[in-house]
């Protein structure tokens, strides 16, 4: 089982950068062959640009910009994301792998004008995130990062994969005890998924 | 009115540029005052640094482009975007616009303890153009989440009068000349709406 582990934070001293150790971990203790994709690290642009905008339906060619992640994400039987939630929504660098690599002919296809999944080797999705703000006040806004993951990816996967969405609230004020334990609930959460 | 307008699309034939223009243009009739910025065009960078992150809660701007930003938010009371919706969200482009320039000091405070404090108080109208790909019942099933981090996310940190206007053209691929055009005066009838009743209420801009 091969796991791809899309991260997301530039800091390596920052929570999310624990959270993302331990989502690997997790994983590799399970016994997943981990694929870690720390997209900072990688230099990863998150820009569409203006060629890829024009080519962007043209399934022969609208991958070459992003080939090697588009491979890495056909390999995966699981897709993992780690990241920090910043202003309702996930970091830009995150944004732009889902405009630039979840491509027409990748991850959907649009027949007669209706979109269907095309991911469907992802059997297993998971996220791990903290919010600044509370739950209520995600709430309030909708909190359209939760929206995101759970609805409009989770569609595009397999239609029988398990789905885990693990978020600490609040994190600004978040005591060394409520984040360890949330390392913890990532352990048990993450680990249980196959 | 002083109305900054941030559009975000790769290129300038786009319809979200017309889109852009009509947005402008209504702007300029109602006898607002304007600043757009274009992302794309100024090569805008989306993505936080690690030094920015580390210096998030006493930001050190040194970048003349952020700089700019920064004072075009502190200078209007009226923020617009224009832009297409990719994958249910706003461009990646814009996103890094949100995390970069909306900081702490400028956008919002966190004060020691407490809960975050709105820092866009001088902002009392909010307005999001958009163009969708899927279809408006898909947009809804999935819980517009793009629209919401603006309108309900960015919104929370300004005036709490605040009032806000949409417009958005949805199934995109399936636009014809005619639905565009439609659009188009959609566009610029809501507009001119939303800003005739921010302006005829002098007790709100006397608060300035």
């Amino acid at each position: 089982m091969r796991a791809l582990v899309v991260f997301a934070h530039p800091c390596s001293e920052s929570f999310s950068a624990a959270l993302h150790k331990q989502v690997l971990t997790t994983l590799e203790k399970s016994g997943w062959d981990v694929d870690d994709c720390d997209l900072n690290a990688e230099g990863f642009s998150p820009v569409l640009t203006e060629e890829e905008r024009r080519n962007y339906h043209e399934e022969a060619i609208n991958i070459e910009p992003v080939r090697p992640y588009v491979e890495r994400l056909q390999k995966a039987d699981g897709l993992f994301f780690v990241y920090p939630v910043w202003n309702f929504g996930y970091p830009a660098i995150l944004k732009g792998f889902f405009d630039r690599v979840f491509l027409p002919g990748v991850s959907f296809d649009i027949v007669d004008g209706k979109v269907r999944g095309k991911l469907d080797n992802i059997k297993t999705l998971a996220a791990v995130t903290t919010y600044g703000g509370t739950r209520v006040r995600a709430f309030l806004a909708g909190d359209p990062p939760r929206k995101c993951m759970t609805r409009p990816v989770r569609f595009v996967v397999n239609r029988a994969a398990q789905t885990k969405y693990l978020a600490l609230y609040d994190m600004n004020r978040a005591s060394d005890q409520k984040r360890a334990s949330f390392l913890n609930r990532v352990d048990n959460e993450i680990g249980a998924l196959r | 009115m002083k109305a900054l307008v941030v559009y975000c699309h790769p290129h300038g034939n786009s319809f979200n540029a017309g889109i852009l223009k009509s947005v402008q243009d209504t702007l300029t009739a109602s006898g607002a005052d304007i600043k757009t910025l274009d992302l794309y065009a100024d090569g805008f960078q989306p993505g936080l640094s690690e030094g920015e992150f580390t210096s998030y809660l006493n930001p050190h701007i040194d970048c003349p482009l952020l700089t700019r930003y920064i004072e075009a938010v502190k200078w209007c009371d009226a923020l617009f975007f224009v832009y297409p919706t990719w994958w249910y969200g706003v461009p990646a482009v814009l996103k890094g616009w949100l995390d970069r320039v909306l900081i702490p000091g400028v956008a919002f405070h966190m004060p020691d303890g407490g809960d975050i404090q709105p820092g866009l108080t001088h902002i009392k109208s909010l307005g999001v153009f958009t163009t969708c790909g899927a279809s408006r019942k898909l947009t809804w099933l999935v819980g517009a989440p793009g629209k919401r981090t603006l309108l309900r996310g960015i919104r929370l940190i300004c005036h709490p009068n605040c009032k806000t206007v949409f417009a958005a053209h949805y199934s995109m691929d399936d636009s014809t000349p005619d639905s565009r055009s439609r659009h188009i005066e959609t566009v610029k009838a809501k507009l001119a709406r939303f800003v005739k009743s921010r302006i005829s209420k002098p007790a709100l801009t006397e608060n300035a």
